[in-house]
C-alpha cells in the first residue's frame, strides 16, 4: 500500500479531560499521566502509518472527546507502508 | 537600545491624568474629558480605508491586557477571514481590568472615555464590523455612567459610530480572561475556553472576533492621530507608545496611574511618581502573575521590553507594585497565590489540583518549612502550560521568581522559623471580600 506520509500531532482540550487516562495507554511511550492522572503529551511528532492508526484510535476512545488530532501532509516522496 | 535613547525626543518625563507630561492622560485635571473637550486634542480622524494595518504595523502597537500581542498580527489575522463572517461577530473591548492593583484601564474608561471609543470605532469601521461590545466587571459604576454619557454625547453629534453595546459580566479574575469574555458575551459562563484557534478565526460563536483590552483601543486611536513614528517615539526606548502603569506597594499613593513618555528606568518612575528615594527590597512587575525582581535590578532596568525581557520580567498590565525592606516577601507570595489558586475557572484537572496545592505549600515556606523549597519548584512545573488559560502559567511565574528573588530569605524560613517580618500586615491589596 502506498501512502502520502503524514504526520499527527496531538493535542489535549484541558477542559474537556477528565483523566480517565486511555490515551495514555494506547499512545504509551507518547502520552504520560502526571500525579493526578492527567495526560502529559510529550510532544513528539507521530510520523508512521502505525503511530497515526492508534492516535485515531485514542481519539474515538476518549470518553471526554479531548484528544485533538492536527494532520499534517509531510513533503517529500510517497513510501510504501506495510499495514 | 542606547542607540534609540539617543534618537528618541527630547521629551521624556512621566505625565499623570491632567497635567501636561502624558499623552493619553493630558486633559482635564477633574472628571472626564467630554467630547468637545476630547476634540481638542484628537481630531478622531481614520486612515485611509486598508491603510491602517500598515501604520499599526510600523507604530508596533502591542496589546495592553497583559499577553503583549502584536495588535497589527491580530487585525491581520481578522481581515484574512471571509468577510461575511469578520463582519457578523462585534468587535469586543475588554474593559473587565480584573487584575486587583491596576488601575490603567478604569481611569481610561472613567477619564478619557472618548480615547477609548475612537480607537474602537476606527478599528471596528476598518473591519466592517457595525457593532462593539464594551465588556466590564460587575461593580464597575463609574465607568459605565461615564460610558454612558460619552456614548450619548456621540449619537448626538452625529459621529460615523459603530452601535454600542455596553456587558457587564461576573468580577472574577478569570472571568477578564479574552475567551472567558467571548464566552460570555455568547451567553455562557464567564469562563476561560480552550480553543486552537485564536479569537481573529473563531471567537464569537465561532465567528471571526477582534477582542482586545480597553487601553489598546485608546493607544490605536492615540497612535492613528499622531502617526506611528511620533507615537512610537513617545515610549521608553524601542516600547512603542507611552506606557501606562498602576503603582501599588509602598509608593507615596498606591493606586495611582502614571504615563511614562519617552525613556526612563523602574527607578526613575518610582522615584518621581512613587516617592522612593533608594532601590525598594524587590518590585512586582506586570500584575499579581507577574515576576519579582530585586529592588536594585527594578531600579536599573529600563521601561522597554529588551530590558525587561533581560531581567526575565515582561511589563504584563503595568503593575509596579514595591515592597519594603520591613515586609516578607514570602509571607506577601504566599497571600497572592493563595487567591489566584481560588480565583481559577476550577476546569482544568492540572490547574485546579495543582494551584491550590501551591498555595498551601507557598503558606508552608512563609510559616518557615525551608524543606518544601523543592516541591515548590516541582509544583510550578507541573501547573505550567497545562491549563486552557494562561493563569496556572501566570501563578507558577510568581512563584519561581518569589523563590529566586527572595532567595535570601529562604534562609531565615527554616525548621519552623521566619524572617522577622513575617507577621506583618499584608501590603498588596486583593478584593475586599478576601481573606
Amino acid at each position: 500500500m502506498t501512502a502520502r506520509p503524514t504526520r499527527v500531532e496531538v493535542s489535549v482540550d484541558p477542559v474537556r479531560c477528565a483523566a480517565h487516562g486511555l490515551c495514555a495507554v494506547i499512545l504509551e511511550g507518547h502520552v504520560s499521566l502526571d500525579e493526578w492522572g492527567f495526560p502529559v503529551v510529550d510532544g513528539t511528532p507521530l510520523e508512521t502509518a502505525r503511530l497515526a492508526r492508534r492516535a485515531r484510535r485514542a481519539a474515538r476512545a476518549c470518553p471526554r472527546r479531548a484528544l485533538l488530532l492536527k494532520s499534517e501532509p509531510v513533503t517529500g516522496t510517497a513510501t510504501t507502508v506495510s499495514s | 537600545m542606547t542607540a534609540a535613547y539617543e534618537t528618541a525626543p527630547g521629551r521624556s518625563a512621566i505625565g499623570r491624568v491632567g497635567d501636561d507630561n502624558g499623552v493619553l492622560l493630558a486633559g482635564p485635571v477633574d472628571g472626564w474629558a467630554d467630547l468637545a473637550t476630547h476634540r481638542t486634542r484628537w481630531t478622531g480622524r481614520r486612515p485611509a480605508p486598508g491603510r491602517l494595518v500598515d501604520l499599526i504595523e510600523t507604530g508596533g502597537l502591542c496589546g495592553r491586557g497583559g499577553g503583549q500581542f502584536p495588535f497589527a498580527r491580530k487585525l491581520r489575522t481578522l481581515l484574512d477571514q471571509p468577510a461575511h463572517r469578520r463582519t457578523a461577530a462585534p468587535v469586543v473591548v475588554n474593559a473587565s481590568e480584573s487584575e486587583p492593583a491596576s488601575r490603567k484601564d478604569h481611569t481610561l474608561l472613567t477619564r478619557r472615555p472618548h480615547l477609548v471609543l475612537d480607537g474602537a470605532a476606527l478599528v471596528a469601521a476598518e473591519a466592517g464590523v457595525g457593532e462593539v461590545v464594551l465588556h466590564l466587571h460587575d461593580g464597575a459604576d463609574e465607568a459605565v455612567r461615564v460610558l454612558r454619557a460619552a456614548i450619548g454625547e456621540r449619537h448626538a453629534a452625529g459621529l460615523d459610530d459603530p452601535v454600542w453595546r455596553l456587558s457587564l459580566g461576573p468580577a472574577r479574575y478569570v472571568a477578564g480572561e479574552a475567551s472567558a469574555v467571548l464566552s460570555f458575551v455568547e451567553g455562557g459562563p464567564a469562563l476561560p475556553r480552550w480553543s486552537p484557534e485564536p479569537a481573529a478565526v473563531s471567537g464569537l460563536w465561532g465567528l471571526p472576533t477582534l477582542i482586545s483590552n480597553a487601553e489598546t483601543m485608546a493607544q490605536l486611536a492615540a497612535m492613528v492621530e499622531l502617526g506611528p513614528q511620533e507615537w512610537r517615539d513617545a515610549g521608553p526606548g524601542p516600547w512603542s507608545g507611552p506606557l501606562l502603569l498602576t503603582l501599588a506597594g509602598c509608593v507615596t499613593q498606591p493606586g495611582d496611574v502614571v504615563e511614562v513618555v519617552g525613556p526612563a528606568t523602574v527607578g526613575r518612575v518610582l522615584a518621581e511618581a512613587g516617592g522612593l528615594h533608594e532601590p525598594p527590597a524587590a518590585v512586582l512587575v506586570g500584575g499579581y502573575a507577574g515576576t519579582w525582581l530585586p529592588g536594585p535590578v527594578a531600579w536599573r532596568l529600563p521601561l522597554d521590553r529588551t530590558g525587561l525581557a533581560s531581567a526575565g520580567a515582561s511589563i504584563g498590565c503595568g503593575l509596579l507594585a514595591v515592597l519594603p525592606a520591613d515586609a516578607c516577601g514570602l509571607a506577601e507570595t504566599a497571600r497572592l497565590v493563595g487567591w489566584l489558586a481560588g480565583e481559577g475557572a476550577g476546569q482544568c484537572g492540572p490547574c485546579a489540583l495543582g494551584l491550590p496545592r501551591l498555595g498551601t505549600t507557598f503558606d508552608a515556606l512563609a510559616g518557615g518549612a525551608g524543606r518544601v523549597v523543592p516541591e515548590l519548584h516541582r509544583l510550578a512545573a507541573s501547573v505550567d502550560g497545562r491549563g486552557a488559560c494562561r493563569h496556572p502559567d501566570g501563578v507558577a511565574r510568581l512563584a519561581r521568581s518569589a523563590l529566586q528573588t527572595f532567595a535570601a530569605d529562604l534562609r531565615r524560613h527554616r525548621w519552623g522559623r521566619t524572617c522577622e517580618h513575617a507577621g506583618r500586615a499584608p501590603l498588596l491589596p486583593l478584593p475586599a471580600d478576601h481573606r
